[in-house]
């Protein structure tokens, strides 16, 4: 008796309440719409809009199944902190890189068949004189 | 046996020998398992760096690749995982009020899911094999060989998605232990983070997929 009441409090405490199934079936319906409209928008062409509207639909359904479904809405200070660092330092990664690409010249492929290089892909100033 | 703040509580049964209380247990537990999950994101983060570099540098070679790809098998793929992460944290809750029997069929939909999933892949897989889409030097795909840099998107094509299906596979096998464990009544409402963190892992899994879907199939 006494042993129930303790591990009731403890895990009310560590914020794990019963919200029952209906929040998680209500996440599960947005999270198929969303997908039907990024399937619905990918086939538009909207040019250089298509990856920035593809990137906020998956933004958004990957936000509601980390809060929801993983339940960080309720998760403790520490394990947010945890989660959300190392999303920022993929962002650290991937926009550090692009700071180098927009201020260099194209690379050439690692190992690509013959008859996939195309001519123009040359580095000038690093082009090996092969390629020339 | 009774714990060290000097309660009367009986000790609780799964409490190991260098964890004070329960709760602290499952404190650190919680948080190695994020710390994990952070660690899965670098990886795969890796990944997705380098095709935003290729697909920079290639944008109109990967646009005509990504349409090499079944738009129907991926959209399909991509609801069978949504639903598979659905029934995982029904089952999740099913645990935590008690419901044993609503857990283990909601895991069992789950693994079915995972296992559809798989199959599709296979599928997908085979043509690609057929056809000749492979990775690098393997690339022999006739109509798509006037694009540049089409042997790249489909190293990256396979590398994304083959590092996804080993984690599928092993989200799989996670959750198979996890229900051994519901079967023989290990997890309980009073301890059942080890169903918590298997359903985390199967939620990253699902939140990967999110992510690859649109990048490889529609552009």
């Amino acid at each position: 008796m006494a042993q129930a009441t303790t591990t009731d409090t403890a895990h009310s405490k560590a914020g794990h309440k019963d919200h029952g199934t209906k929040r998680y079936i209500v996440v599960w319906a947005i999270l198929l719409i969303c997908t039907a409209l990024t399937v619905w928008t990918g086939r538009q062409d909207l040019g250089g809009a298509n990856i920035v509207i593809a990137l906020v639909i998956a933004t958004f359904k990957a936000s509601l199944v980390v809060l929801f479904f993983m339940h960080m809405t309720e998760a403790a200070g520490t394990n947010r902190i945890v989660f959300i660092t190392s999303f920022v330092f993929m962002l650290v990664m991937i926009f550090g890189v692009f700071g180098d690409l927009w201020t260099r010249n194209e690379m050439s492929l690692p190992s690509a068949a013959p008859s996939t290089l195309a001519p123009e892909i040359q580095v000038p100033g690093e082009a090996p004189a092969h390629h020339e | 046996m009774s714990s060290s703040d000097g309660s009367h509580a009986p000790r609780h049964p799964h409490l190991a020998g260098h964890f004070d209380t329960i709760e602290k247990q499952d404190y650190a537990a919680r948080l190695g398992m994020w710390l994990f999950l952070g660690t899965e994101v670098l990886l795969f983060a890796g990944l997705f760096l380098g095709y935003t570099v290729y697909r920079h540098f290639y944008h109109e070679t990967f646009h005509h690749c990504s349409r090499a790809l079944s738009l129907n098998l991926g959209a399909t793929n991509t609801v069978i995982l949504i639903t598979s992460s659905l029934f995982v944290a029904v089952a999740y809750w099913a645990v935590k009020v008690n419901k044993k029997g609503f857990a283990l069929f909601m895991l069992a939909l789950t693994i079915l899911c995972a296992i559809a999933f798989l199959c599709i892949k296979y599928v997908e897989y085979r043509h690609k094999f057929q056809v000749g889409e492979l990775p690098g030097k393997f690339f022999h795909a006739e109509e798509l060989m006037q694009y540049p840099a089409a042997n790249m998107y489909f190293t990256i094509y396979f590398l994304t998605t083959g590092l996804h299906a080993f984690h599928v596979i092993v989200g799989m096998s996670v959750l198979i232990w996890v229900a051994k464990g519901i079967w023989k009544g290990r997890y309980t409402p009073d301890y059942y983070v080890p169903v918590e963190l298997g359903a985390l892992y199967w939620h990253l899994v699902d939140l990967v997929w999110i992510f690859l879907f649109p990048l490889l199939y529609l552009i």
